[in-house]
């Protein structure tokens, strides 16, 4: 028993998104204290929308390590995602729908491909998802080496635009990380997500449909990394062969924030939803102390280390 | 559905017996890398040149000495993912002081201050308090990829003392120096992980870490010390890389991290932990490399090597899986 865990006993029994909603606390607190703009409505909304991108791909992220597996394909999905968005429509207007939903059924598509991998040739996802992350990267790389195509003006909608005060796409994100809480908690297959998490073979013997809940939960996540891909070109208005590349890693980190165990079994999109909004307010904060962003590295890692030193409590176990 | 599954798992793992998928697991890559040398020998005829040969070794070199580390954290069941930001980090201490010989002492001092924190940092969030290696490796990645920023304000600037730039890019009686080291670390590692006592319990806390500790076995102790040895490796391999390249940038090495995981993997280190060996992870190296250098040499395009990279990985999983 460490000074961390008689400090933190609730803290580390309630390994869910109640740490996480301390620490946005103690990060709006401090934000308050040192300039009375940080908790103003238009930086609160400015917070809000520049965790569109993070949310939605820590969404699907969480649902793989959930079951106690991950999905390092993420990054060169979404890269992949963003480039034929971009390049498909290329200006057209009339081409937006048709391209939006080939590409994220596209998205699907390459999830139940990784979990079909890792159902079939019985490897773990790390390794499958490693290797179809190089495989996507390299036809990424075939089909643009650099920005490609570009999008009609109205398609930033996405990212920048509002309704009813809302931004839309951080509101898409809340949207589908509701559906997705809701499936884990009510739906049958989503409450097998935890079991295959919790202990695989336990899982197996009880007769659950282990390549179906996989099949799910890595298609969801593919579909998720094609939402993020749309959005990142509608923020920047063209794909980028490399656009991705950062999220494979940083996916992960508000999974973590938000209570979910790498081992699997235990945790929650709700957490990884106000672990993404703790990262993008605390990126915020530090650009209101006028820290350069490599400073900003710095108190990201440091925030992973703190979370993952005090939530550590089934150690051996995992 | 699920029969279907089944079905298929069982036929795959009757296809092929378990004592051969556990020799093809050991061996495997010592039929994958000499097939690979003989086509490209046979397809080009500058793959086996002098200059084509040794410009391999040199590339070979870094990711041997990186991957020989990671061997011992996979053998205790970890994975370091620090391991292309230790180099990219050792590389810019390299240029960050005069450029000259003078300061060589200065700059290992302190890439040897900065691998030792790293691995203890690891090894303890690991050992002590249970982070998955995962995790605990991506911390101490993005921190120091932080503080690297930070340390060159993004652009980093000046030149690698000439010392790293024989170690990196000389040769000796035509053989590379930066393969020299490689070879001493290779016969230094094999000692201590195949013919000590330390080596023993390094395999013994990765096979099954409770047996490790009913022995008496300082798990902890042993864990720490593999995650030293990988930063610490990785430390000189960045030194060296960065010798190697001449210049520095702030992503040297970017890509290590994955190629020496998958190095291991094809040269039969098991992600579980507890099985491994250095040959095979040196000759999983070597296959990356000379499977790159082909790739460019039979003139296909450069997108094939990353495409190729992937196949790979997943297929010397699948054929080792079981």
């Amino acid at each position: 028993m460490t000074v961390a865990a008689a400090a933190f006993p609730t803290l580390r029994n309630h390994s869910g998104p109640l740490g996480v909603v301390v620490l946005i606390a103690v990060v709006c607190a401090l934000g308050a204290a040192l300039t009375d703009r940080f908790l103003s409505l238009g930086n609160i909304v400015n917070v809000y929308e520049q965790s569109t991108d993070l949310a939605l791909v820590s969404l699907g992220q969480t649902l793989a390590i959930l079951t106690g597996g991950i999905d390092l394909s993420v990054g060169s999905l979404i890269s992949l995602t963003s480039c034929l968005t971009s390049g498909l429509i290329n200006g057209d207007p009339s081409r937006v729908i048709p391209v939006v939903l080939a590409v994220l059924a596209l998205g699907t598509v390459i999830g139940l491909l990784n979990a079909g991998l890792v159902i079939v040739l019985r490897i773990h996802p790390l390794i499958v998802t490693l290797g179809m992350s190089a495989i996507l990267q390299g036809t990424t790389l075939f089909y643009a080496m650099g920005p490609i195509g570009r999008v009609p003006r109205n398609f930033n909608f996405l990212a920048y635009g509002r309704i009813a005060g809302f931004p839309v796409g951080a509101t898409i994100a809340v949207v589908l990380c509701i559906l997705i809480a809701l499936l884990l908690r009510y739906l049958p297959l989503g409450r097998q997500i935890y079991a295959v998490g919790d202990d695989d073979d336990a899982a197996r013997l009880a007769g659950l449909r282990r390549s179906q809940v996989l099949l799910l939960v890595y298609g969801a996540s593919g579909f998720c990394c094609a939402a993020t891909g749309l959005y990142l070109v509608a923020r920047f208005g063209a794909g980028q062969p490399y656009t991705g590349v950062n999220y494979t890693l940083t996916s992960i980190t508000p999974v973590i924030l938000g209570g979910t165990a790498l081992s699997g079994g235990r945790g929650g999109v709700i957490g990884t939803l106000f672990g993404a909004y703790l990262i993008s307010l605390v990126n915020n904060l530090l650009n209101f102390m006028d820290v350069s962003k490599h400073y900003q590295l710095i108190a990201q890692a440091l925030i992973i280390i703190l979370a993952v030193s005090v939530y550590m409590d089934r150690r051996r176990t995992a | 559905m699920t029969a279907t599954t089944e079905i298929l798992e069982t036929a795959a793992s009757r296809a092929t017996s378990p004592r051969l998928r556990a020799r093809l697991s050991r061996f495997g890559i010592f039929l994958i890398l000499p097939a690979l040398i003989l086509i490209g020998g046979a397809v080009s005829s500058s793959f086996l040149s002098a200059g084509n040969v040794s410009n391999l070794l040199m590339q070979i070199a870094p990711l041997g000495i990186v991957a020989v580390g990671q061997t011992f954290v996979m053998i205790v069941r970890g994975l370091d993912l620090s391991v292309a930001s230790m180099m990219a980090t050792a590389a810019v201490i390299a240029t960050g002081f005069s450029g000259s010989n003078n300061d060589v002492a200065l700059i290992v001092a302190a890439v040897a201050c900065i691998s030792i924190c790293v691995g203890l940092i690891n090894g303890f969030l690991v050992a002590k308090r249970g982070v998955s290696p995962f995790l605990a490796t991506l911390a101490t990645m993005i921190l120091l990829q932080g503080f690297r920023f930070a340390y060159t304000q993004g652009a980093p600037s000046g030149n690698v003392p000439p010392f790293f730039r024989t170690l990196g890019s000389g040769k000796i009686y035509g053989i590379p120096y930066n393969c020299v080291i490689l070879l001493i670390v290779v016969a230094f590692f094999w000692i201590v992980l195949q013919r000590s006592a330390f080596g023993r319990r390094i395999f013994i806390v990765g096979g099954n870490p409770i047996t490790g500790h009913l022995l008496g076995i300082r798990t902890d102790v042993v864990t720490i010390a593999c995650y030293l040895i990988s930063s610490c490796l990785a430390g000189t391999a960045g030194l060296i890389l960065s010798g190697y390249v001449g210049l520095v940038d702030n992503w040297v090495g970017q890509g290590y991290e994955l190629d020496s995981i998958v190095a291991c993997v094809i040269g039969g280190v098991s992600l579980k932990g507890g099985r491994g060996s250095i040959a095979g992870a040196l000759a999983g190296a070597a296959t990356i490399m000379v499977a790159a250098n082909e790739v460019l040499l039979f003139g296909l395009p450069i997108q094939v090597q990353i495409i190729l990279k992937g196949v790979v990985i997943v297929f010397a999983a699948a054929l080792y899986a079981g």
